[in-house]
């Protein structure tokens, strides 16, 4: 038996169409193909960690440029710290000469005094109102101007974090590297001083010498160490980069919509729409009260 | 042979008044052409009683002679098998649909995935907690921090509040549902009492009956329900196991409690959503902001301030609805600690914290806080999907039942404007054949033995 048609059966199923519609509609003005997790579950917690990688690539990428940053102010300062110990040795190759008198190797002095400053001074750069040579006290100023070379610091290393579990270790321990009053590059400085003050023309032409020498190679290896973590800062910011453009494209490829294919979308479910509703209007028109008259 | 002169205008009178009859319920048909629930009558007619023309003799006559016609009755047109499926698909559909809007609701809250959901506001803790560890002896970072450690905490707290919202409105929900429960079963019972006083004297109420059949319909989309149809129409109709009309007689409200059988339905999609589908995510929720609560704490209270001094609480509270930011850490944020040795420059404990975003947590099941968050939000976008797939699904088929039902019961008005030409045309046949006697009979009385006058 074939169905009878009756009067309310002219379900067109236009809901359907319409909420297609609103949902292609809410693509294009969103830009996004997942607007709500029930829309593809699977995908909205993969955009959720993705969203997670790529925020923290981001983070990782500060914390190396903030390294960096670190990095460049503790270069500049033993930049400064080498030329000076340069000329320090040449300094005590002049006042260890015979020839010089006391007065001129008072003057000699006086200008290795004022270099163990300028020394001092490198110690206690800063970067961001933090003393990048104190340790971890980095609030705390690591040398006094003046007679007094006390390190006011500690000798703890910082670390920061590049990468999920990758930490370095940032900070130069400028107890170290330019000693204290008791040993290292301050401690020869001010011997120097001493024995230029005292004509040891004998202890500056050896001992002191060295002495010097073997400071200069504490900097310059200090510098070395430097470098070599800024190369690697430069490697991790490079490699945290192309993770996060790989991120942010797969991220992209999940959540965005592929607006070519949803405007064609677009386009044909207004066609369907347009159709259903010709359809519709088609079949409510005839009915036998056209075709009888009276 | 002793037959009424007047017995064929009898017989085309009752051809008259049955055509006039069988019209009248054509035009009722098509004025309820639209009306909701309406099933389709006939006017079923039968010839009258034949009548055995008495011979002198028998059986030389021809036999019977017929009388005419008479209506019967008027027959609803409806197929009780249909309205079983029907109401089957319908109960579904009423489940699903009550939970798939209970769930978007949530869903909307949720805001995921988006630049504002909870997701964004754990990155830009993690990512707090970093910068902090960059800089352990900058206060205006430590702000920072402690102003997003807050907005996460709100908005733990402001999905905890929607979901709690979410829960009262479905509770509220399933109390006026069971009012219209019980508002349908007292008007079915009031419906019966009628339909079996009418069907006592013979009649049949078949308006009655499609009201009652209306009503029904919809009391599938409530709860499953079981239809006993018994003699005199009379109707047993129990809800999730709890009898909600018995004949004619008057039935208690039943309550929640009273149906304890509940499959399917709205009332069985609202009830899951509050007792089973909303306590999980809170669950989930609550578990995720105490492990938070808990683990911070944990590290908080065991490094130190900017002043050297170990650290206090970092969260407030026990669970999602009540975790907050130590307000002490808003006003000073030098008291964050940061320091896993009171050493300033030191930002072991902040590392510690921006490390957590990694750890497996036992408390979570062995995830991190961000993957359980994430599952979270999966579970919940399945279920909506699951809920939306059921209802479209369960739309179609009672879609595709209810245009069967309309095949069967519903007006055709082709069909009435066909009948009522049939009809018409049998009315002015039947008045024709009055007529054609009443001229037989006019020759008879008028003219009959008027030769020669």
């Amino acid at each position: 038996m074939s169905a009878r048609i009756t009067q309310n059966m002219l379900s067109l199923d236009l809901h359907n169409v319409t909420d297609k519609l609103s949902r292609t509609q809410r693509k294009i003005s969103s830009g996004k193909e997942l607007t709500a997790p029930s829309d593809d579950p699977f995908a909205a917690s993969q955009a959720l960690m993705l969203r997670q990688n790529v925020a923290l690539d981001q983070q990782y990428q500060r914390n190396v440029a903030e390294a960096q940053s670190w990095q460049s102010v503790t270069d500049t300062a033993l930049s400064n710290v080498t030329d000076a110990v340069l000329r320090v040795r040449d300094l005590v190759v002049q006042g260890a000469s015979d020839t010089l008198g006391p007065q001129g190797r008072q003057a000699i002095a006086n200008e290795v005094t004022q270099l163990i400053d300028s020394v001092k001074s490198a110690g206690n750069s800063q970067y961001a109102g933090r003393y990048v040579f104190s340790g971890s006290a980095t609030l705390t100023q690591p040398y006094q101007l003046g007679a007094n070379d006390a390190y006011g610091g500690n000798a703890e290393v910082v670390k920061r974090e590049i990468g999920p579990g990758v930490q370095v270790d940032l900070n130069t321990v400028g107890q170290s590297t330019f000693g204290d009053d008791t040993s290292g590059l301050l401690k020869t400085l001010r011997d120097i001083v001493t024995d230029l003050n005292s004509g040891n023309t004998a202890a500056l032409g050896n001992a002191d010498l060295k002495a010097i020498d073997v400071a200069h190679d504490a900097v310059v290896n200090c510098r070395s160490v430097v470098g070599a973590l800024s190369n690697r800062l430069d490697s991790a910011m490079s490699r945290l980069q192309q993770l996060q453009d790989a991120s942010a494209k797969q991220l992209s490829d999940t959540e965005d919509a592929d607006m070519a294919k949803t405007l064609v979308d677009f386009s044909t479910q207004q066609a369907v729409y347009q159709s259903a509703l010709r359809a519709g209007a088609n079949i409510i028109q005839p009915s036998l009260m056209d075709f009888l008259s009276g | 042979m002793p037959l009424s002169t007047f017995l064929g205008l009898e017989t085309t009178l009752r051809g008259i008044l049955a055509q006039q009859l069988a019209l009248d319920v054509t035009g009722h048909n098509i004025a309820n052409a639209n009306t909701i629930g309406y099933s389709r009558q006939t006017a079923v007619m039968a010839p009258t009683d034949a009548y055995t023309v008495p011979g002198v003799t028998r059986p030389p006559q021809a036999g019977q002679l017929g009388t005419g016609v008479d209506v019967q009755s008027y027959q609803r047109m409806r197929d009780e098998f249909l309205d079983i499926q029907y109401r089957a698909q319908s109960m579904r559909q009423g489940s699903a649909q009550a939970a798939q809007d209970g769930l978007r609701q949530i869903e909307v809250a949720f805001n995921e995935p988006s630049d504002n959901g909870l997701n964004s506001q754990l990155q830009s803790y993690w990512a707090s907690w970093h910068d902090v560890s960059n800089a352990p002896e900058n206060l205006a970072t430590r702000q920072a921090l402690a102003q997003n450690a807050a907005s996460l905490a709100n908005g733990f707290q402001s999905l905890a509040t929607q979901l709690q919202t979410v829960q009262t409105q479905v509770g509220q929900n399933v109390n006026d549902t069971i009012s219209q429960v019980n508002a349908i079963g007292s008007q079915i019972t009031q419906l019966t009492a009628a339909i079996t006083a009418d069907e006592v004297t013979g009649d049949k109420p078949n308006d009655l009956l499609d009201e009652r059949d209306v009503l029904i319909d919809q009391l599938s989309k409530l709860g499953n329900i079981s239809v006993t149809v018994g003699a005199l129409d009379t109707i047993d109709i129990t809800i999730g196991g709890a009898t909600l009309v018995s004949g004619g007689a008057p039935q208690a409200a039943i309550a929640e409690a009273d149906m304890t059988s509940l499959t399917s339905g709205k009332l069985n999609g609202l009830i899951g959503l509050r007792d089973t589908t909303i306590p999980g995510y809170q669950t989930s929720l609550n578990n995720l902001a105490s492990t938070l609560i808990t683990q911070t704490n944990a590290v908080h209270m065991g490094g130190f301030d900017l002043a050297g001094n170990l650290g206090g609480a970092f969260f407030n509270g026990t669970d999602a609805a009540t975790i907050s930011v130590n307000a002490a850490l808003l006003t000073t944020p030098a008291l964050i600690a940061a320091s896993a040795n009171g050493q300033p420059g030191n930002a072991g404990n902040a590392l510690a914290m921006a490390d957590m975003q990694q750890v497996a947590q036992a408390g979570l099941g062995g995830a991190t806080i961000d993957t359980a968050y994430s599952q979270l939000v999966t579970q919940l976008g399945s279920d909506v999907r699951d809920a939306t797939q059921t209802t479209d699904n369960a739309n179609i088929l009672s879609g595709s039942l209810d245009d069967k039902r309309q095949s069967v019961s519903g007006v055709s008005l082709d069909e009435e404007m066909t009948n009522l030409v049939k009809f018409q045309r049998g009315y002015q046949a039947s008045s024709r054949a009055l007529s054609a006697m009443d001229d037989m009979i006019d020759q008879l009385i008028n003219r009959t033995g008027r030769v020669g006058l």
